[in-house]
């Protein structure tokens, strides 16, 4: 079976991944079989750790999806960071600009502000691919910094709270401050706002037009160029959606987390999601899955450094060489695909013009 | 204060500034030249900053640090290019792991090694000795800009040339540029595109531990958590933004450079947040991205 | 002796036989001919020449002596060189950098200019090859390239130059041009193998030509003996006829009409010039011509795809130049494409899914936005039936389809609903006799039900086979018109070899 051999193959990178990772624990003098059962017990092991995992895993959701969207449609799109930031300053915005408003609305205005500014962002580098073939890596890349930038610009110039020493906003309104659900952690709804978007996106994948649409212009734009499928206005809605997410992830860590937008908070949770959505095999399911696993560790990493002096840090070791294997991994046909056009002629060929389109 | 005075301190930092700039922008030119989007330069500037630092102290002499940072992030970026050659790994998936691993591994080494978190700052480590070019250094208001700066700012100044005329006049630069441009041609004539490539990646390796040296050693002599701050990305928008061409490339992180140093000056000086500054680079290299893509639309009628 | 001889060469691929049992010889200081159609097998062998393909079986001699030529690299070294129909130069680096790149003269750790582009000077000097070699490529016209292409190979010292198809991307100055200098090589010693499906230039410059077609040699023909039209016959070959299926059509009203269609390719060179031609309902117009002659920009124009330069395309009576895809589909448009597994079909997806294509964004394959799965799949599994799919169920995966099944695939697509205009472009290519056979029935059914049909075709036998009418489409220019009666195997061949009716082309 397809999927039982996917599987397998993620279980044997991330046993491969671990191993490693105990064994520079061992070389470091430290005990690596007992950090891993700190971790684990830390990760999981009583209603605090669960609720910690969770709230990891939360913006790992809302990210991942985001990667997948683009990627399944055969979109390298690395800037999801960008729009997470905007998102997030989108969400504080009017967490503290409309503090009239009762709870539900503002907390459900943050959040659609905050998709739709994010989704706004990410449609630029998909109409710069889809109208003028700029490759959207090197853009995504360059804006996400621009977004960064910006938006420490704006906590720092317009919306400067006088008395404030560091780069963050005002806090939101009380009642858009998301409640924590488990004492003695930081674990709020919206991972259930992620849950949410986590079955939206798997309908609209599955049963949907658009994704329908990203399927076949994943699998083969070529074709979907020639049965007349609207390619160009396609891309653009997929970064626009896949930005949109993005913007709720910002929001969901500015309305449950921080209750405000801190310039740089996000230190990579953009890019985090990039690796979730590879190791979940670009589905829905395998996302949700890795970002639960990241999250674990994630959380996981922090109580281990306390107990065992091992450095959370080889949480990223451990990242980073689970995306070693992804990146050799050959079940990837269509990571293989984007660069093989390193002979000749460049990818976004596939845009050719057409007329009336 | 003398207007002159800013001028000259503006112009001198502009210059320090852009050290780093420099040295990783010239590698990912080799990288932009050999075909390959070079993500991994950040990490590998980050690793280079970080063996100067480490190996400086263990050898006791930061020259040695120095030498040690180019070695092991050559080292780095033969490793690079054995996943994107050997290995068929997809690029930017590949450099965003060698991002993470330098990020998570200096870190984790930071605190196994030396117990510190965040910050290590050796105790009787000096950074390298200022160079004041003898002669020169005394010229007045030239003097003070051009000629009493670290060693490593006259090396970057001289990487340029170096890597034009690798490129443009000498056969394996040649190669590398034909390589980049048409993979298929360059092999009908027996040219491995396999071989430019890890000649490329391990020379930018090369560069990226200079540059990384000169954030660590340069002026200073500590390491910080992720100190490269994304600079690895500025030296990549330079060469985007000069389409790959050296001296537009230098001259965009002279310009880069200047903003940061402007950036520190009305830190000091006034209330106008900078960020203004930070993002100007990123964003001058996606109008230039949309001017290159324009004009070829339009050439092509 | 014969100065190359390629013995009994055989060369299979997957289903294909390109090369069968190829004896190849060609005498020192001639210009050899080698012509056929696309597909006859002529680009595997010189493949197999210049070290890119590895012969099945075979053995090649130079020079009289036995040669194993395992990549291009050492072909170079044995004398071989070939210009490429696509130029293989690096277009930022400089003419004399080009020419010499892999083989430059160094002082120390330079590359040596000046020693280079001495060589260069001398040898366009002695070759009559007219470049500049500081110049950048980039700057320069098509013409002058390939010039720099064959100086290339003259720099590596050829003595054996291969030239695939060199005129098809020159102007007819270019092409004198280029005739004088390929003479001028000969002259001075050098040997010359020349590709080409233009007769014209067959009898122009060569000596001999060796006829493939089908992978197997037909002949080798003295041209100061032979005439243009046997050459052709050889060419397109005389096999048993084909069943004939046409019955006599009854043209109805135009369903398809361009005119004064002008189309340039992504170089922006002129590759449809003046097309002017008609489809009406209830009746088969067969396209016909050597690949390459504007066939795939036609296409793309008439999907949309490729906006022309001038001129107009009607879709019954609809003026649709600037309509995009969908909606000259809507207009009752449909495409058989060249290519079925780039343009055709998505093989990692199911056959319902390539199925839904055409239709999935209105009702009542969707509503709101939200496909109906469940319906997309009945009727996938009722064209399945309808038009004989042989699969497992719906959900097959289409890359796991045989060449027929999936062919059928796209055919039950575009005529799901019965299309007013059918283009069907080289619908049988790779299909075995049966499929073939299905595939000319469906066309001629769909005539005899009134559809207008286009049929775009490389393959003689089946044009003759199923259509009223033909066109004979010749360097982007239309060759010829004429009806069923009036057309035979060696008229159409001829007017695809540039022999043309319409205007006179000379032969010299």
């Amino acid at each position: 079976m397809k999927e039982v051999q996917q599987v397998f193959r993620v279980l044997i990178t991330l046993a491969l991944a671990l191993v490693i990772g105990g064994i520079i624990m061992q070389v470091s003098g430290k005990d690596a079989l007992n950090a891993y059962s700190v971790l684990l017990q830390s990760a999981l092991g009583n209603e605090r750790a669960i609720a910690d995992t969770l709230l990891k895993a939360t913006p790992l959701i809302f990210t991942g999806l985001a990667t997948m969207i683009a990627f399944k449609a055969g979109i390298f799109n690395v800037g999801v960071e960008g729009s997470l930031y905007l998102g997030a300053f989108a969400a504080a915005w009017v967490g503290f600009t409309f503090t009239e408003l009762p709870a539900l609305v503002i907390i459900s205005l943050a959040f659609i502000v905050a998709g739709v500014v994010g989704g706004l962002w990410g449609a630029i580098p998909g109409y710069l691919k889809a109208r003028l073939k700029v490759d959207e890596v090197v853009s995504t890349i360059m804006l996400n910094y621009v977004a960064i930038s910006l938006t420490e610009y704006l906590v720092l110039g317009p919306f400067f709270v006088p008395g404030m020493s560091n780069a963050m906003s005002q806090e939101v309104a009380l009642q858009a401050q998301l409640p924590r659900i488990v004492s003695r952690s930081q674990w709020n709804p919206s991972f259930f706002i992620a849950l949410a978007v986590f079955f939206i996106v798997m309908f609209m994948m599955r049963r949907m037009t658009i994704g329908y649409e990203v399927r076949v212009l994943g699998s083969n734009p070529t074709f979907a160029r020639w049965a007349g499928m609207p390619v160009r206005r396609i891309i653009v809605l997929v970064m626009f959606l896949s930005g949109f997410i993005g913007g709720l992830a910002g929001a969901g860590q500015v309305l449950g987390v921080h209750y405000r937008f801190v310039a740089g908070f996000s230190r990579g949770l953009g890019f985090d999601g990039i690796v979730v959505a590879l190791l979940g095999r670009n589905t829905a399911v395998g996302v949700l899955l890795a970002a639960l696993f990241f999250g674990a560790l994630r959380s996981g990493g922090a109580t281990m450094e306390m107990f065992t002096r091992i450095p959370r840090d080889l949480i990223d070791i451990v990242q980073a060489l689970i995306i070693f294997f992804i990146a050799i991994d050959v079940g990837f046909g269509w990571l293989r695909r984007r660069f093989a056009p390193l002979t000749g002629g460049s990818e976004t060929d596939l845009l050719a013009e057409g007329a009336g389109d | 204060m003398d207007i002159l005075d800013v001028a000259v301190n503006v112009s001198a930092s502009t210059l320090r500034l852009a050290t780093p700039l420099l040295l990783v922008a010239m590698a990912g030119l080799l990288s932009y030249q050999v075909g390959l989007v070079n993500i991994a330069l950040e990490g590998l500037m980050l690793i280079g900053a970080f063996t100067a630092v480490v190996m400086g102290v263990e050898a006791g002499s930061v020259w040695l640090g120095v030498i040690l940072a180019c070695l092991v992030c050559a080292i780095g970026g033969a490793f690079f290019a054995l996943f994107v050659t050997d290995l068929r790994a997809d690029l930017i998936v590949t450099g965003l792991a060698m991002n993470f691993l330098a990020l998570g591994g200096t870190a984790y080494l930071l605190q196994i090694l030396f117990g510190v978190q965040g910050s290590y700052t050796p105790a009787n480590f000096e950074s390298l000795p200022v160079l004041n070019i003898p002669g020169l250094s005394d010229l007045p208001i030239l003097g003070k800009v051009l000629f009493r700066h670290s060693p490593l700012v006259y090396v970057s100044w001289i990487a340029i040339p170096v890597t034009a005329v690798f490129l443009y006049h000498t056969i394996p630069g040649i190669h590398i540029r034909a390589v980049g441009e048409n993979p298929e041609a360059a092999r009908t004539v027996g040219i491995s595109v396999r071989k430019m490539q890890y000649l490329a990646l391990i020379l930018a390796g090369l560069l990226c531990g200079l540059a990384g040296a000169h954030l660590a050693v340069g002026d200073l002599a500590l390491f910080r958590e992720n100190m490269t701050d994304g600079r690895g990305f500025i030296g990549l928008a330079a060469v985007y933004f000069a389409a790959g061409r050296p001296r537009m490339a230098a001259l965009a992180c002279l310009l880069f450079g200047f903003f940061e140093a402007l950036q520190f000056r009305m830190q000091t000086t006034s209330n106008i947040p900078t960020q203004f500054f930070q993002m100007l680079p990123y964003l001058m290299v996606v109008v230039m991205l949309v001017a290159i893509s324009v004009r070829k639309e339009w050439k092509k009628g | 002796m014969p100065y190359l001889m390629m013995q009994d060469i055989t060369k299979h691929y997957p289903g294909v036989a390109a090369n069968t049992d190829v004896n190849f010889a060609v005498e020192k200081g001639e210009i050899h001919a080698l012509v056929g159609e696309n597909g006859a097998g002529k680009s595997t062998l010189m493949k197999i020449l210049y070290g890119l393909e590895q012969p099945d079986s075979g053995r090649i001699m130079l020079d009289g002596k036995p040669v194993i030529i395992p990549n291009t690299y050492s072909a170079i070294r044995m004398g071989i060189g070939m210009v490429h129909q696509h130029f293989q130069l690096i277009p930022s680096l400089t003419v004399g950098e080009n020419i010499a790149l892999g083989y430059e003269s160094r002082k120390g750790i330079f590359v040596d200019r000046t020693g280079i582009a001495t060589r260069v000077r001398a040898l366009s000097e002695q070759y009559g090859l007219q470049v500049d070699p500081n110049q950048r490529v980039a700057e320069l016209s098509v013409g002058i390239r390939q010039r720099v292409e064959i100086l290339k190979m003259l720099y590596r010292n050829a003595k054996l130059l291969i030239l695939d198809e060199p005129s098809a991307v020159l102007t007819p100055q270019e092409v004198d041009k280029l005739f004088e200098v390929i003479r001028n090589l000969v002259h001075q010693g050098r040997t010359a193998i020349f590709i080409t499906h233009k007769l014209h230039e067959v009898m122009a410059i060569c000596q001999r030509a060796t006829v493939l077609r089908r992978g197997k040699v037909m002949g080798t023909l003295e041209v100061v003996s032979t005439n243009p039209v046997e050459i052709a016959r050889m060419m397109v070959g005389a096999d048993i006829d084909t069943v004939q299926l046409t019955t006599t059509s009854r043209p109805g009203i135009r369903q398809l009409h361009l005119e004064q269609l002008v189309a340039e390719d992504d170089r922006g060179l002129k590759v449809l010039r003046n097309i002017e031609l008609s489809v009406h309902s209830g009746e088969i117009v067969g396209l016909a011509g050597v690949e390459g002659n504007g066939q795939h920009e036609l296409l793309e124009v008439l999907v949309g795809l490729r906006r022309p330069k001038s001129g107009q395309i009607y879709i019954c009576d609809t003026l649709a130049t600037n309509l995009n895809g969908r909606q000259r589909r809507e207009d009752g448009l449909a495409l058989i494409p060249e290519d079925r597994n780039q343009e055709g079909l998505s093989n990692d997806l199911s056959i319902w899914e390539n199925l839904a294509i055409t239709r999935y964004y209105t009702a009542p394959q969707s509503r709101g936005n939200v496909l109906r799965i469940g319906h997309l799949q009945q009727k996938a599994r009722e064209l399945m039936q309808r038009f004989d799919v042989r699969a497992n169920s719906h959900n097959t995966r289409v890359g796991t389809l045989s060449g027929g099944n999936a062919q059928k695939v796209v055919i039950a697509r575009e005529l799901a609903e019965t299309p007013r205009i059918l283009i069907a472009a080289q619908p049988t290519r790779g299909l075995d006799i049966g499929a073939a056979r299905f595939v000319h029935e469906q066309l001629v059914n769909l005539r005899d039900q009134g559809v207008g049909i286009f049929l775009i075709s490389a393959d003689l036998d089946e044009l003759l086979a199923v259509c009223d009418r033909l066109i004979v489409l010749f360097e982007g220019r239309i060759a010829g018109r004429l009806t069923a009666a009036e057309a035979t195997r060696e008229t159409l061949g001829l007017l695809m070899a540039g022999r043309s009716t319409e205007n006179e082309v000379t032969t010299s």
